[in-house]
């Protein structure tokens, strides 16, 4: 499994929709599946996933897909 | 049906205990253990907590790190992150924030470096504590987190104010975040002691010591034990409907 399609998955997991769904312009609270709470869950589908522990900033600044992909790349996850 | 005694849902998981070099932490390790649970013991005495673990070398894992340290709990979590995987430890489930200090000074006797002190200990890390345990517990959609806190914050006490502050914080965060993270199946409730024979509390003269009992309508102190017994029923299944509470073991204090 590449990174790309790990961090799909993670996103498919802890949002509960579908690999179609998840774009890079895809943004947090702009869907009801991306609210506060699947945030939550998703942070912790990256965590495990890419076996990382992100900081609190950059929990805050995860706002889209491509920010994540941008956040994970810090912590030597490359896409 | 669950009964009391059905504590089963803490086998083949593992719960983070904050303080357990102290009394009151080692009685609450000793009885999540009975229930199942691999305890992580966080303290900051290394002696005490190896000698713990040599209780039950393979279901205790001792972590040495001061919680009030940012960056030690950060990668205290990464240890236990690590560990999530390895059948002989499971995932972590629980959080008991129990580490605290108390500082008894009055208003004008007390230093602002010893309320931040407290602040920072007794609130500040058991909420970051929080914070790191409930992005583990939020892949699972289960969980429990139990503070520790104090009838001294519940009540108020002369001559404790910071410490009253620094444990109604706690309180107020057990109570908001049992809201916030219901939906992710993480359960948030608190324990407040009253006077329980403890470290915190032998400097307490026979004088003093009566004066506390006279206020307490048992007469008599707590033991780690009887908290320890709060702390396992709110981690365990039999209290799977209840969060956002305060669990009094105080034999009605009134401070």
């Amino acid at each position: 499994m590449t990174n790309q399609e790990k961090l799909t998955q993670a996103f498919c997991d802890a949002l509960g929709i579908g690999p179609d769904q998840v774009k890079d312009d895809l943004q947090y609270n702009t869907i009801k599946e991306w609210d506060s709470t699947a945030h939550m869950v998703l942070i912790s589908e990256l965590e495990n996933t890419f076996d990382v522990m992100l900081d609190t900033d950059d929990i805050i600044d995860m706002s889209s897909v491509a920010k994540a992909k941008e956040i994970l790349a810090k912590y030597d996850v490359s896409f | 049906m669950t009964s009391l005694s059905d504590t089963s849902c803490l086998t083949g998981h593992s719960v983070l205990v904050t303080g357990a070099s102290g009394a009151i932490g080692q009685a609450i390790v000793k009885r999540l253990l009975a229930d199942g649970a691999v305890v992580f013991a966080a303290g900051r005495n290394e002696t005490t907590l190896q000698k713990l673990s040599e209780t039950d070398p393979a279901r205790i894992v001792p972590l040495v790190y001061d919680i009030a340290d940012e960056q030690a709990v950060k990668a205290a979590f990464r240890t236990i992150q690590s560990k999530q995987s390895d059948p002989a430890v499971g995932s972590l489930i629980g959080l008991v924030n129990n580490a605290g200090v108390m500082d008894e000074a009055s208003l004008m006797l007390s230093s602002l470096d010893a309320v931040k002190h407290q602040l920072n200990v007794n609130f500040l890390a058991a909420y970051q504590h929080m914070q790191l345990a409930a992005r583990l517990m939020a892949r699972l959609k289960q969980g429990a987190i139990v503070n520790v806190v104090s009838q001294v914050g519940e009540q108020g006490s002369a001559g404790m104010s910071a410490y009253a502050a620094s444990k109604a914080a706690l309180t107020g965060a057990t109570k908001a975040l049992a809201k916030e993270l219901a939906s992710t199946g993480i359960r948030v409730n608190a324990v407040a002691p009253g006077f329980i024979d403890t470290s915190l509390t032998e400097h307490y003269d026979d004088k003093a010591k009566e004066a506390v009992l006279s206020r307490t309508a048992f007469n008599r102190a707590g033991t780690p034990e009887q908290v320890a017994d709060a702390v396992g029923f709110l981690m365990s299944s039999a209290s799977s409907y209840t969060s956002g509470h305060v669990f009094p073991v105080d034999g009605i204090f009134h401070p």
